[in-house]
């Protein structure tokens, strides 16, 4: 799995390098520097053949477009990440403390029924499996 | 390679660090106990039925066996006086009441994202772009999202360039004018000493060791030793000159006075 973000990354890596030459060669561009300027073009046109060949092996990936809105902010996109990990812990505590007071309300709420109702609460404790009240 | 699109809610928030949250679920790593709950289906249970005929206001109807609505556990149809009763989640079920973080394996992203400050920037993320890479990407026109609304009209493949096309890219001698020169624009890098170090984190030059500063300070403090000494004989010799005339004056104001000079 690692291995193709590894390729991936290599291969963009290179790309980006080659643009940036490309870049200082024209930035001050001189006659001799043609030939230089004709070879990095064709490195950048291998350089999308290559990124272009790591799509197939990238099909089952997923990316969340909100990804991109924080990349497109200038922000980095680990704050995304972050933020995902933070609302999911927020949400798995809220969840739980919904679980525990139902658990409590279900205890207490058996427990005050066998008082007001024991027969049929003896029922309902036998069609369910319990010998006693849970406490 | 897909895009996802998830619906965030901003407003939640989470606060708490790790710590919190492990002190959270500590107690409950083991799996839940089986629940024990009332098998009440969801929404209203069905009215009751409608009194018989002739019947009287206090007559109350006789509890009857209710039909197992569509969902519910048709063994415990027949069960006495309850009705809409189910079968109860299994105990193995993944619910929000165990630890979804240590579950999926994410405390070591959790620390790594949560545990420290992420630094806000996309340069930070990615120090080796060259460019300026954190203006907005609505700002000249280089938006991601502008790529997946309105795609590139793309060929089957990249070819190479020919001899004859590579003609078209003979260029001007000479530099670029400079609102072209967006390549050569670097984000300014503060002057922070800490960050600076950690930056360098890589470079094999060692740290200057505390010896070695203080064996340059005792250097400089040599050096100046002799500068000292000259000063101090001349504030001597001027005492020896005023101390007749003005015994009372301070070697303070000595040394001002011939600083003044």
């Amino acid at each position: 799995m690692a291995e193709k973000f590894d390729h991936l990354e290599e291969h963009l890596e290179k790309f980006v390098e080659n643009i940036r030459q490309l870049g200082i060669i024209v930035s001050d561009f001189q006659p001799s520097s043609q030939a230089n300027l004709n070879q990095k073009l064709n490195f950048i046109v291998t350089g999308l053949q290559d990124i272009d060949k790591c799509r197939q092996q990238l099909h089952d990936i997923t990316v969340p477009l909100e990804v991109f809105e924080y990349i497109d902010q200038g922000r980095n996109p680990q704050l995304y990440t972050k933020e995902c990990l933070e609302r999911a812990l927020a949400k798995n505590e809220q969840v739980k403390g919904k679980i525990d007071t139902m658990k409590k309300f279900k205890s207490l709420l058996i427990q005050e029924l066998s008082k007001v109702f024991p027969e049929d609460m003896a029922k309902y404790r036998s069609i369910r499996g319990e010998d006693h009240p849970p406490s | 390679m897909k895009i996802i699109n998830t619906r965030l809610d901003d407003s939640a928030r989470a606060e708490e660090t790790m710590e919190n949250f492990t002190a959270l679920f500590g107690a409950q790593a083991d799996p839940p106990p089986p629940p024990t709950a009332l098998g009440f289906g969801p929404g209203k249970p069905p009215p009751p039925p409608p009194p018989p005929p002739g019947g009287g206001p206090g007559t109350a109807p006789p509890p009857t066996v209710a039909t197992a609505p569509p969902g519910a556990d048709k063994s415990a149809a027949g069960c006495g006086p309850f009705y809409l009763m189910r079968e109860l989640p299994g105990s193995t079920e993944l619910t929000g009441s165990t630890n979804l973080i240590t579950h999926y394996n994410l405390e070591h992203a959790y620390n790594k994202f949560c545990g420290k400050k992420v630094k806000e920037k996309l340069s930070n993320f990615l120090p080796d772009l060259p460019g300026m890479i954190d203006l907005p990407g609505s700002h000249d026109n280089s938006s991601l999202r502008s790529l997946i609304e309105k795609p590139p009209i793309l060929g089957g493949s990249f070819n190479p360039i020919t001899g004859t096309m590579l003609a078209g890219f003979r260029l001007h001698t000479g530099p670029l004018p400079e609102q072209c020169r967006l390549m050569h624009i670097q984000p300014p890098k503060k002057k922070n000493k800490h960050k600076h170090k950690q930056s360098r984190t890589q470079d094999p030059v060692p740290p200057e060791t505390p010896s070695d500063s203080d064996h340059k300070k005792k250097k400089k403090k040599k050096e100046e030793d002799p500068e000292r000494k000259r000063k101090k004989k001349e504030k001597k010799k001027k005492k020896n000159r005023h101390s007749p005339d003005h015994p009372g004056m301070g070697s303070s104001q000595a040394s001002s006075s011939s600083s003044l000079r």
